[in-house]
C-alpha cells in the first residue's frame, strides 16, 4: 500500500515534470474513449436500458411479412393460432393503433391512441400510476365504454388532478369513462395517449375480419424459450395457416423480433448493425489512439532507458519499475477517462439530434441518450484497459532486457539496443495506418451509400411541399359523397389561398410513418392471382391534381381529373414498376385491373396514364413497390384523407390559413401531423444518416491521429537519427538523398500499413453488407482511392520531418555525437 | 627537427591540393562572437601526411569542417585544387565532398542499421556508380585496411577499433583526393589506436593526402608534418626530418 502510494506519488511527480507530454497523452486518450463512451451512451439507450415495461428483453413483436420481406400488421387469425397452437409464451395480447377525435376538450384534436386487449397491457406489465387498468370482463363483447389515459394527456386536460377518474372523455363523438392514468413516458403501441378495450371475441369474428392484417401481436417468452426458438415455432404454425387458409394466407409468414427492436423501428436490424459497426469503429480509434500514446511512450521510454536501467542498476527489482511504468500509465488513463467522460457529455445531445431510430415510441427514453451507471462503469473499464495497452508494452520493453551495462553506457542510440524500441515503433504505426484505413473505408462505403440513397430518385419533388392528416369520423360523414364533398370543398377554397401552388388528397402521404394501404392486383385476361406470387402494391386513393402536386412525371396518358366521378368510366394511373408486373413489355394505357381480396370482389378499371416511380411506401425505400392511384370519387374507403399542399412561399408559413380553411369547412375537424414533405423525408433515412455521419467523423479521427502517428514517428526518428543524417551529408549526400531517405522510410511505413489495412478492411467491411446501398462492401473504386488518399497523407506526414532532416546542418549534426 | 616558415611551405611550384588563405571564422551565439579560427594560412600538398594539434577549443574541428566543405568560413578563401570553392552552392559542394574527401570521425562512424558493406559502399551510392562498381570499389577498400571478412557483419558486432578501419575503408571507396580524420583514435584504447595509425601511415606510404586532427602527441609524430593550432592561429608548423 505504501509502495502503491509512492508510486502514485513519484507518478504524478512524472507527469506534472513534463506537461507537454501528459497534456497530449491526455487529449488523445480523451477522444478515444470519449467517443467510446458516446456511441456505448448510444447503445445503452437503445439496446441495454431497462425500458418502462416488466422485464422487456423477454418481450417480443411477431410480424407479419408478405414475401418474406414486407410487414404488415398481424391478422387476428395469427393471434389465435399463436395462442393455442404455441409454447412459447408465457402471455400474449393484441393491440391496434388507432387516432380518435377528442372533442369537448377546448378545440378539436386529434389523439393518437389504441385499441387493446386486457392482456396486451398485462403482457407488458405495465400498470396505471392512477386508478386501475381494464379488467378480463370489461374487455368482453358489449363490455361498458372505459378508457385509461396517458400521463402527459392527464396533465394536459385534467391539470394531473386525481378527480380524473370517473370522468368521462369524448373520443370519436362518443363517451368514455376515465378507469386509469398510465405511468409518464408510456405510450405503446405507437404513441398512444388513450387506451380503450377491444371488447372483440376474435374466435366469433368472420374469416375476412379475422385475417385483416392491421394489429400487433406482442408476447412474453416463457422462461428457457429463446427468441430463436419462438421465432422457429411461429414460422412453423404460419406455415400450417397457409395451408389451412390457402385464400387468405398463402405467401405470408412471420418473423418474431425482439420488442427492442420493434421499438427502433428497426424490422432488418440495421440499427443494430450500425450501432455494432459504430462501437467497432470507436474501438479501432481507441485502438490508434493508445497506438500513438503507446509511440510517445516508447519515445519517451527510450530517452528514458538509461535513467530506468541507472534505477535497476541501484537495486530496484525489475517488477517494480514496471509497476511504476503501469501507475503511471494508469494515471494518465483515468486522467484521459475523465476528459473523455466530458468530451463524451457534449457529444451526447449531438447523437440525440442524429437520433439513429424510426420508431416513435417511449420517446422519453429511447430519445434521452443520458449517461448513466453503466456508461461510467464502461468509462472506467476501458479507461483502465487502454492504461493496460498502451502501458504495458513499454513497461514489458524495459522489464526484458538484462544486460544493464551496456545500456548505461551507451552513447550511440542507433547502435544495439534501442532498434527493439524502434521495431516497436514501426509496428504501431504500422497497425495504426491499418486501422485508420480500415476505418475510412467502412466511413467511406456508408457516407456513399447514404448519399446514393439520399440521391435515389423520389419520383417526385419534395421542396416546398406541406402535408397534413384529418380523420373524417364514420359519424359525421356516413354518407361516401359527404367525405368526396369536404375533400371537395377543402380543395377549392386552399387552391384559393394565396401562396398555395396546388394542393391535393390522398390516404397516404409518402413515405410516412403511419400504417400503409396495400393490395392485390388482377390483371384482365391473366390468371387469378396466385397469392405466392402476386406482389403487394401500394394502393392509393387520390383526389383530383394529387399526382401534380405531388410532381409525379407522367410518361403517358393523362392523370386523373375532375371528370373521373362515381358515374363515370372507373379508371387508374399506375407506376411503371406496376406496369412491368402486370403487362411486361406491353403497353399498359387502356388495359384493366382490379383489386382482388378473398371473398369481395372489386370493379375492373382501365388504366388511362403511366407515372415514373414514386417512393411511396417507408418500408420499401430500396426497392421500388408497384403503385397504382384511383380516383377518391370513384373508391369508396374510410381510410384517413390527407392534404398536400404545393406552395410558392415558404411551406409553413401556410399553416395557420390552411387550419383555418378546414375549420370553415368543418369547425369539428381535427388537423394533425402537419409537416413538410422535408421532414417526412428526414425521418426517412435516420439510420444511414447516422451511420454515416458517425462513421465519417470516426474515419477522419482515424486519419488524422494515424498521420499525427506518423508525424510523431517521423520527427523522432529524425531527431534520432541527427547524426546520422548528419554523417551521410559528410560523405557527400545531397538534399535530395536526405529528403528521400526520411520519405523514403516513412513511406515504407504507410505502404506497409496500407497493405495491412487492405487486408483487414476487406475482412471486415462485409460485416457492413446490410448497412450498404449501391454498391459492395469490397468496392474497388472505394479501396482504391482510400488507399491513394492515405498514401498522399502518408506522404505530406513525412514531408516536414524530412525538410528538417534535410535543413540539418552537418556539423552540428555530427557534433550531437 | 626544423621548423619551417607557411611561406616556405607554398614555394614549391605546383599548386597545392589546399590552399587556405586568411580564413576565419566566427560563431554567433547569445550575441556572444567566439572566434574558432583567426587568419588561417595553409598549404597542403598532394601526398603529404599533415597532423594537426593544439588543446581543446583550439578551433581543429572547425578548420577540418571547412576543409572538409562541411562548414563555409567567415572570411578568407580556400581553393581546393586550385579552385576557390568558398562560394559554391550546396549541393556542388555535397558533390565535392563526396568525390574529393574521405572523413573519418573520432565516433559515429558507422551507421548500425547498415552492414560494413553497405557502410563502405555508402558514399559510392551519392556518386550514382552502378551496383557492380561499387562492389569492386568497396571490397577493394575493405581489403586494404583488412576487414574484408567481415562485410557482413554489423557495426555492433565488431570491436571499436575494427568499427573504425571499417570507418577508414569506407573513407577511402571513392579514392578520394584528401583524406580528413578528426582524432580517429580518441575512443580507441592504445592497442587499437596504434593499429588504427599504422593502417594510416600505410595509406600513406601507397600515396594518399591526409589530414588528421588529434592531440595525442604520439600518434602526431605518425605525420610528416604538424600543424600547431592555439586559440584559433597557427603557431606552429614544422616538418618531421
Ligand atoms: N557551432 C558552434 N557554435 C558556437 N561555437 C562553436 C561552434 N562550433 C565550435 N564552436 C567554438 O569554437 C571553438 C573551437 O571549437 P572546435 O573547433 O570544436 O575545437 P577543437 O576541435 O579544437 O576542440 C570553441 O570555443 C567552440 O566552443
Ligand atoms: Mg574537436
Amino acid at each position: 500500500m505504501q509502495a502503491l502510494w509512492q508510486d502514485l506519488r513519484y507518478g504524478a511527480r512524472m507527469l506534472l515534470k513534463q506537461p507537454g507530454f501528459t497534456l497530449i497523452t491526455v487529449a488523445a486518450l480523451a477522444l478515444g474513449i470519449g467517443a467510446n463512451t458516446a456511441i456505448f451512451s448510444a447503445i445503452n439507450t437503445l439496446l441495454l436500458r431497462p425500458l418502462p415495461v416488466e422485464d422487456v428483453d423477454r418481450l417480443v413483436v411477431s410480424v407479419t411479412l408478405r414475401e418474406g420481406f414486407d410487414p404488415f400488421g398481424s391478422p387476428f387469425l395469427e393471434y389465435a393460432a399463436y395462442r393455442d397452437r404455441s409454447h412459447s409464451f408465457a402471455s400474449s395480447g393484441v393491440a391496434r393503433q388507432r387516432s380518435f377525435n377528442l372533442i369537448g376538450q377546448g378545440e378539436p384534436e386529434r389523439v393518437r391512441g389504441a385499441t387493446v386487449m386486457a392482456n396486451y397491457l398485462a403482457t407488458l406489465g405495465v400498470k396505471p400510476v392512477l386508478g386501475r387498468a381494464f379488467s378480463a370482463e370489461e374487455d368482453q363483447p358489449g363490455g361498458p365504454p372505459v378508457a385509461l389515459i396517458s400521463y402527459a394527456l392527464w396533465q394536459k386536460h385534467f391539470a394531473g388532478k386525481a378527480d380524473a377518474i370517473d370522468q368521462s372523455l369524448n373520443l370519436d363523438g362518443r363517451s368514455y369513462n376515465i378507469l386509469g392514468v398510465m405511468p409518464p413516458g408510456f405510450d405503446l403501441p405507437g404513441v398512444a395517449e388513450v387506451w380503450i378495450p377491444l371488447q372483440v371475441n376474435i374466435d366469433n369474428l368472420p374469416l375476412t375480419e379475422r385475417a385483416a392484417t392491421n394489429n400487433e401481436i406482442l408476447a412474453r417468452l416463457r422462461p428457457g424459450v429463446s427468441l430463436k426458438e419462438a421465432d422457429t415455432e411461429l414460422k412453423a404454425i404460419a406455415h400450417q395457416l397457409e395451408q389451412e387458409y390457402p385464400d387468405f394466407r398463402r405467401g405470408w409468414g412471420v418473423k418474431v423480433i425482439s420488442l427492442r427492436q420493434n421499438l427502433l423501428g428497426d424490422l432488418e436490424g440495421r440499427v443494430r448493425s450500425a450501432l455494432f459497426a459504430l462501437m467497432a469503429g470507436v474501438g479501432f480509434l481507441l485502438l490508434i489512439c493508445c497506438a500513438n500514446v503507446a509511440n510517445l511512450q516508447l519515445a519517451r521510454g527510450i530517452a528514458r532507458e538509461r535513467e530506468l536501467m541507472l534505477r535497476r542498476a541501484l537495486g530496484a527489482g525489475r517488477w517494480r519499475l514496471v509497476r511504476q511504468l503501469l501507475t503511471e500509465s494508469m494515471l494518465l488513463a483515468l486522467l484521459g477517462g475523465m476528459a473523455g467522460l466530458l468530451l463524451a457529455n457534449w457529444l451526447l445531445p449531438i447523437l440525440a439530434v442524429l437520433n439513429p431510430i424510426r420508431g416513435i415510441s417511449l420517446a422519453a427514453f429511447l430519445h434521452n441518450f443520458a449517461i448513466d451507471q453503466r456508461v461510467l462503469v464502461f468509462a472506467l473499464c476501458v479507461s483502465l484497459l487502454t492504461g493496460v495497452i498502451f502501458g504495458l508494452l513499454p513497461a514489458l520493453k524495459s522489464a526484458g532486457v538484462h544486460e544493464l551495462m551496456p545500456r548505461i553506457q551507451q552513447r550511440d542510440q542507433r547502435v544495439g539496443g534501442a532498434a527493439s524500441g524502434r521495431r516497436w515503433l514501426k509496428g504501431l504505426i504500422v497497425a495504426e495506418i491499418a486501422i485508420a484505413l480500415t476505418l475510412l473505408i467502412c466511413g467511406g462505403l456508408m457516407v456513399q451509400s447514404f448519399q446514393r440513397l439520399q440521391h435515389v430518385d423520389l419520383g417526385f419533388t419534395p421542396d416546398n411541399l406541406i402535408t397534413m392528416k384529418m380523420v373524417l369520423p364514420a359519424s359525421r360523414y356516413s354518407q361516401y359523397r359527404q367525405r368526396v364533398g369536404f375533400a371537395d370543398q377543402v380543395l377549392e377554397r386552399v387552391r384559393t389561398l394565396p401562396g398555395v401552388a396546388s394542393a391535393g388528397m390522398t390516404t397516404n402521404i409518402p413515405l410516412e410513418r403511419e400504417i400503409a394501404y396495400d393490395a392485390i392486383f388482377n390483371v384482365e385476361g391473366g390468371p387469378p392471382p396466385n397469392p405466392n406470387n402476386v406482389p403487394i402494391t401500394s394502393h392509393r386513393v387520390v383526389s383530383p391534381n394529387y399526382l401534380e402536386t405531388l410532381g409525379a412525371t407522367l410518361i403517358k396518358g393523362r392523370l386523373i381529373n375532375k371528370n373521373d366521378r362515381a358515374e363515370t368510366l372507373p379508371i387508374v394511373v399506375v407506376s411503371q414498376e406496376f406496369a412491368r408486373q402486370a403487362w411486361p413489355g406491353e403497353d399498359p394505357i387502356g388495359k384493366r385491373v382490379r383489386r382482388v381480396r378473398a371473398g369481395q370482389t372489386f370493379p375492373w378499371m382501365t388504366v388511362v396514364g403511366l407515372v415514373k416511380d414514386v417512393k411511396e411506401d417507408l418500408f420499401n425505400y430500396r426497392i421500388n413497390r408497384p403503385v397504382w392511384y384511383v380516383p377518391y370519387a370513384q373508391v369508396e374507403n374510410d381510410f384517413p384523407v390527407n392534404l398536400i399542399v404545393r406552395t410558392s412561399v415558404d411551406p409553413t408559413s401556410l399553416v395557420a390559413a390552411l387550419r383555418d380553411v378546414i375549420h370553415r369547412v368543418d369547425p369539428d375537424q381535427p388537423v394533425s401531423d402537419i409537416m413538410t414533405m422535408n421532414t417526412i423525408l428526414s425521418g426517412v433515412l435516420v439510420t444511414e444518416r447516422f451511420g454515416a455521419i458517425l462513421m465519417g467523423a470516426l474515419a477522419i479521427s482515424g486519419l488524422l491521429l494515424a498521420s499525427i502517428g506518423l508525424y510523431g514517428v517521423m520527427a523522432y526518428s529524425v531527431s534520432q537519427r541527427t547524426g546520422e543524417i548528419g554523417l551521410r551529408v559528410a560523405l557527400g549526400a545531397q538534399p535530395k538523398d536526405v529528403l528521400g531517405l526520411i520519405i523514403g522510410y516513412g513511406m515504407k511505413l504507410t505502404l506497409v500499413g496500407v497493405a495491412v489495412g487492405l487486408v483487414m478492411a476487406w475482412s471486415t467491411t462485409r460485416l457492413l453488407a446490410s448497412l450498404l446501398f449501391g454498391l459492395s462492401a469490397t468496392d474497388i473504386a472505394t479501396f482504391s482511392a482510400i488507399s491513394l488518399l492515405l498514401g498522399l497523407v502518408g506522404l505530406f506526414a513525412c514531408y516536414f520531418p524530412a525538410r528538417s532532416a534535410m535543413r540539418l546542418n552537418p556539423v552540428e549534426a555530427l557534433r550531437y555525437e | 627537427m626544423v621548423t619551417q616558415s607557411t611561406e616556405a611551405s607554398t614555394t614549391n611550384g605546383a599548386t597545392p591540393l589546399i590552399r587556405l588563405c586568411g580564413v576565419t571564422k566566427v560563431f554567433l551565439t547569445d550575441e556572444v562572437e567566439t572566434h574558432a579560427l583567426s587568419g588561417i594560412h595553409l598549404d597542403i600538398r598532394i601526398g603529404e601526411y599533415v597532423s594537426i594539434a593544439g588543446p581543446s577549443g583550439c578551433g581543429k574541428t572547425t578548420l577540418l569542417s571547412i576543409l572538409g566543405l562541411l562548414d563555409t568560413p567567415s572570411g578568407g578563401s580556400y581553393s581546393l585544387k586550385g579552385n576557390e570553392v568558398a562560394t559554391l552552392s550546396f549541393p556542388e559542394r555535397a558533390r565535392i565532398r563526396n568525390r574529393e574527401i574521405g572523413f573519418i570521425f573520432q565516433s559515429f562512424n558507422l551507421i548500425g542499421d547498415l552492414t560494413v558493406f553497405e557502410n563502405v559502399e555508402l558514399p559510392l551510392t551519392y556518386r550514382g556508380m552502378a551496383a557492380g562498381e561499387r562492389k569492386s570499389f568497396a571490397t577493394e577498400a575493405l581489403e586494404r585496411v583488412g576487414m574484408a571478412h567481415r562485410a557482413k557483419h554489423l557495426p555492433s558486432q565488431l570491436s571499436g577499433g575494427q568499427q573504425q578501419r571499417v570507418a577508414v575503408a569506407r573513407a577511402l571507396a571513392g579514392n578520394p583526393a584528401i583524406l580528413l580524420a578528426d582524432e580517429p583514435t580518441g575512443n580507441l584504447d592504445s592497442r587499437n589506436g596504434e593499429a588504427v595509425m599504422t593502417l594510416l601511415g600505410e595509406l600513406h606510404k601507397s600515396g594518399a593526402t591526409i589530414c588528421m586532427v588529434t592531440h595525442d602527441e604520439r600518434f602526431a609524430q605518425h605525420a610528416d608534418r604538424t600543424v600547431h593550432l592555439f586559440d584559433g592561429r597557427v603557431v606552429e608548423d614544422r616538418v618531421a626530418a
